[in-house]
């Protein structure tokens, strides 16, 4: 079994994230002391801040445990490798990881500082070979470091209230069960006594302290009324199994008031203090979340019962009325059909087949143009009012676009102006006969 | 001020309250009340305070059936008065002064949701109340819903379904906010559209005019010429604005033969405006101080958002911003500052003096229902709670760039989802919520607190947060140190 003393400075990374006001910033930027890179330092005074935070409550964690003063990390990153490799070890399974698997893991820390740092936790046991033979290749991790880490982060979160709340629970339990001796229950009521006592103090000398400090820590200490009503109601089943121990009892009431007290005390300093604009920090998020999510729709009105808000009022001004009217999306039109005779419409069917007489027609004209010559010169024929020259033409244009027709019509470049004449102006073209097979 | 001994029993409740309370406020206590909950509701003997309009509805309103004023909604309350009262007073604008001023300054009113159709449906309203073109618009005739639509459909020249449901909503949005009273099958012009200056009324009337009736909405849309004129009308005057403008003197309460609820104009109606409350503080001015003091009043509590001192003379010179803080005052209201800007809220005093008078009378609170306010903590604590507890929001404000998502409110909350979205609605109408589209995958769309917390006061905000930690965390050392203050 590995000592859980040291297994337990394995903090995860999660947390140390967490306290942080730059949480973007990446794990392995935050070396400062052994890179003194201007890069790795911190970027703010608060990061410099919020690290020192973080040490510090490892350190008092652990301070029971420590062989020396020297024993708990001196940066968080230390603790995020070992974070990492419990990760890498939890997504390994029964494969285990080789020391190879667990460098590239932990690849974006420095190899020295990984090397460093496996030494420790393979020298603590957190980390051990498969099987205790000379070159093992395969490692594995620790359960009891792992299940060590998820007492930190609660511990982290809560600053241990929870803690008490579960050890408060067992010690009722055990204080009403009948095989638990007086002796027994003097030993757990002074435990809680003390704890309760070591609290307060801590609490009344924040309450005396700067307000910065205050508000970091108080939260995670003051107790809820929660915890002291259980601590009463321990209190009152002891004294109630064991009257002998009514002094016990009397120092461990006296340690939940005093508590209860510094609560209360540090508390009000911090909501006079705080001003309006900190006073939601001091409830964590999950706080708020859990009011969201769980609260009745009666309790969740109530917070606005002695508010006054306007009736929605909005103002249709009659220019914009005006507006509105003349900007409304218009429909397109209908468009009127158009007129159409009364008289029944025979529609196209009829004039189509006149293409063999409109052959003919064009054949007559073309040929009456000609007059039995192979070509002619248009400007011979094109004679008379413009009327009767410009129908001759058209026909001899169609006749000329029907290739069944041996008729073309060929222009030449030049254009004839005669600025007096009918026309005015014209091309010179010819009017041929083809021979039909062409 | 004139009413002197009968403003204490001006409305229910301000009687319920402090007996020896004085005019002023008890004027102050009814202007802020008309803002937070609508048009008044007063005794037919009632005098309405100083600065009010008071309407008087005339017997259209009690003849048709099952048509009580509260048509309008959470605007107007229930009386245990009368049946029904026939009376209904708003606020007077000052010098004739309309948020319709903020366009000269460059300031955004409070925006009007789906504006063009809502007021194309108002036309239509128009159209089909407003019977006789020499009078005033209000109180205009009662009209069928179905005409009124008919004359929104000819306005459009569409019918389909989805034009018909949105005309329907448009209806029921203006009925919300006293643009018109709607009960059952009838619809009536509302009280605030005896709110338009005499001088824009001949805009409406050119603009009726030239509306197609009814009628025109059977058959296709022609000529305007031939829809603006149905049958049972008198062609429209040629030259009105003379005969109209000496009518409207005449006889501002135009009293008619009340024989059907739908077409015939209610008898005693009328509409006569009360001392004005702010002449008395303007009258010391010059013309041109004058309009600045009244259009800063305006600005401050019209505008959407707070205004910029640099537009507003009354804001920037101290001595103005005095007087206008004592307008201000004089309708329950106080500046609040931030930075260079300014808006108006509830004074605090005004304030506490509604709330703890909820209309217990009535046993129906005015203002936002249950479910309203639980959604609109449910939104400060996700958008303002949350990130300040993370750090992320550090302003002394109710404000906040985090929207939460509809999907959060409808799944992770005790809230029936119905009552959600119907609440969401009222509540963006108001301004006390914003709607923020989504714009990529790290900024998911949502809501968040709306501009109306622009408008809480510096106590009014430090007692939200208390009441959202008592809410939160009763239990906590926090939540006792809250109460020990308090008591």
């Amino acid at each position: 079994m590995s000592p859980p003393s040291r297994t337990v400075l394995r903090v995860p990374q999660q947390i140390s994230r967490e306290r942080r006001p730059t949480p973007s910033r990446p794990a392995h930027r935050r070396d400062a002391g052994r890179d003194p890179g201007p890069e790795a330092l911190p970027e703010t005074l608060d990061a410099a801040l919020t690290d020192e935070a973080v040490l510090a409550t490892y350190r008092r964690m652990f301070a029971a445990l420590a062989r020396d003063s020297g024993a708990v990390v001196d940066d968080p990153a230390l603790v995020d490798i070992a974070e990492t490799l419990f990760d890498a070890f939890a997504e390994a399974g029964e494969e285990w990881l080789t020391h190879e698997q667990m460098r590239h893991a932990c690849r974006a820390h420095p190899t020295d500082r990984f090397e460093n740092r496996l030494r420790v936790l393979k020298g603590l046991g957190a980390i051990r070979e498969v099987f205790p033979k000379p070159n093992q290749l395969r490692y594995r991790a620790s359960f009891t470091s792992v299940v060590g880490l998820m007492f930190i982060r609660r511990m982290m979160d809560d600053g241990g209230q929870s803690e008490m709340h579960r050890l408060l629970a067992l010690e009722d339990l055990n204080a009403a069960d009948p095989r638990t001796t007086m002796e027994e229950a003097r030993q757990s009521a002074g435990n809680l006594a003390r704890a309760f006592r070591l609290w307060a103090l801590e609490l009344i000398t924040l309450t005396n302290g700067t307000i910065e400090e205050l508000r970091e820590q108080a939260p995670k200490l003051w107790g809820t009324e929660e915890i002291a009503r259980r601590a009463q109601n321990l209190h009152a089943t002891i004294l109630r199994r064991w009257p002998d121990l009514d002094r016990t009892c009397t120092e461990l009431r006296a340690a939940i008031y005093a508590y209860s007290d510094a609560s209360r005390r540090a508390a009000g300093r911090l909501a006079d203090s705080a001003g309006t604009t900190r006073n939601l920090t001091l409830l964590p998020a999950e706080a708020w979340r859990t009011f969201a999510q769980t609260a009745s729709k009666e309790r969740l009105a109530a917070v606005l019962d002695g508010f006054v808000f306007d009736a929605p009022a909005p103002w249709h001004d009659p220019a914009a009325i005006a507006t509105a009217v003349d900007e409304a999306p218009r429909p397109a039109p209908v468009r009127p059909a158009p007129p159409r005779s009364p008289l029944p419409d025979t529609g196209p069917v009829e004039s189509a087949d006149g293409g063999v007489a409109g052959l003919d027609r064009l054949t007559a004209v073309a040929e009456s143009t000609l007059g039995g010559r192979a070509s002619v010169q248009l400007d011979e024929v094109l004679t008379g009012d413009w009327a009767a020259m410009r129908r001759v033409l058209a026909d001899l244009t169609s006749a000329d676009l029907r290739p069944e027709l041996p008729y073309r019509l060929r222009w030449a470049d030049a254009v004839t102006a005669d600025p007096g004449g009918r026309p005015s102006w014209r091309s010179d073209g010819t009017l041929e006969r083809v021979p039909a097979d062409g | 001020m004139a009413e002197t001994p009968t403003t204490d029993t001006a409305t229910d409740t301000v009687t319920s309250t402090d007996a020896a309370e004085t005019p002023a406020l008890a004027a102050a206590s009814a202007h802020a009340r008309a803002r937070a909950y609508g048009p008044l509701t007063l005794r037919l003997t009632e005098p309405a305070p100083p600065g009010f309009i008071r309407l008087t509805l005339g017997d259209a309103v009690t003849t048709a059936p099952t048509t009580p004023p509260t048509a309008t909604g959470d605007a107007v309350r229930a009386t245990s008065g009368p049946p029904t009262s026939p009376v209904i007073a708003l606020p007077a604008w000052p010098d004739g002064a309309t948020p319709s001023i903020l366009d000269e300054y460059g300031a955004a009113p409070v925006p009007v949701e789906r504006s063009g159709e809502t007021r194309r449906v108002l036309a239509a309203c128009l159209r089909a109340c407003w019977s006789d073109l020499s009078a005033e618009p209000w109180p205009g005739v009662p009209a069928s819903v179905a005409d009124v639509l008919a004359c929104y459909r000819a306005l459009i020249g569409r019918g389909d379904d989805m034009t018909r449901s949105r005309a329907v909503g448009a209806l029921r949005r203006l009925a919300d906010t006293g643009w018109i009273i709607r009960s059952g099958d009838v619809v009536r012009l509302g009280p605030r559209c005896a709110t338009w200056p005499p001088e824009s009324h001949s805009v409406l009337r050119e603009l009726v005019r030239r509306l197609p009736g009814p009628q025109a909405a059977e058959g296709p849309v022609t000529l305007p010429l031939d829809a603006s004129t149905p049958p049972d009308r008198p062609a429209p005057l040629e030259a009105p604005e003379a005969p109209a403008a000496s009518s409207e003197e005449a006889h501002p309460g135009h009293g008619g033969p009340a024989a059907a609820p739908v077409g015939a104009r209610p008898g005693g109606a009328g509409r006569d405006e009360t001392v004005s409350d702010l002449d008395g503080l303007l009258s010391p001015y010059d013309e041109r101080r004058r309009a600045e003091l009244v259009a800063a009043f305006m600005a401050v509590d019209h505008a959407a958002e707070p205004v910029h001192e640099a537009r507003f003379a009354a804001l920037r010179d101290p001595a103005l911003r005095r007087t206008l803080a004592e307008m201000l005052a004089r309708r329950g209201r106080t500046l609040i500052q931030r930075r260079d800007t300014w808006t108006s809220g509830y004074d605090d005093d005004v304030a506490a003096r509604m709330a703890s008078a909820p209309g217990a009378d009535t046993g129906r609170r005015p203002g936002l229902s249950e479910g309203e306010r639980a959604v609109l903590t449910l939104v400060l604590v996700h958008s303002v709670a949350i990130p300040r507890a993370d750090g992320l929001l550090s302003e002394d404000t109710w404000l906040s760039p985090y929207p939460v998502a509809v999907e959060e409110l409808r799944r992770r909350t005790l809230l029936p989802i119905g009552e959600l979205e119907s609440a969401l609605r009222t509540l963006r109408q108001a301004g006390l919520l914003t709607q923020v589209k989504a714009v990529s995958e790290e900024t998911p769309g949502g809501y968040v607190p709306g501009p109306q917390f622009h408008r809480l006061t510096a106590a009014a905000r430090r007692r939200l947060q208390e009441e959202l930690i008592l809410a939160a965390g009763p239990q906590t050392p926090l939540a006792t140190a809250i109460r020990a203050r308090r008591a």
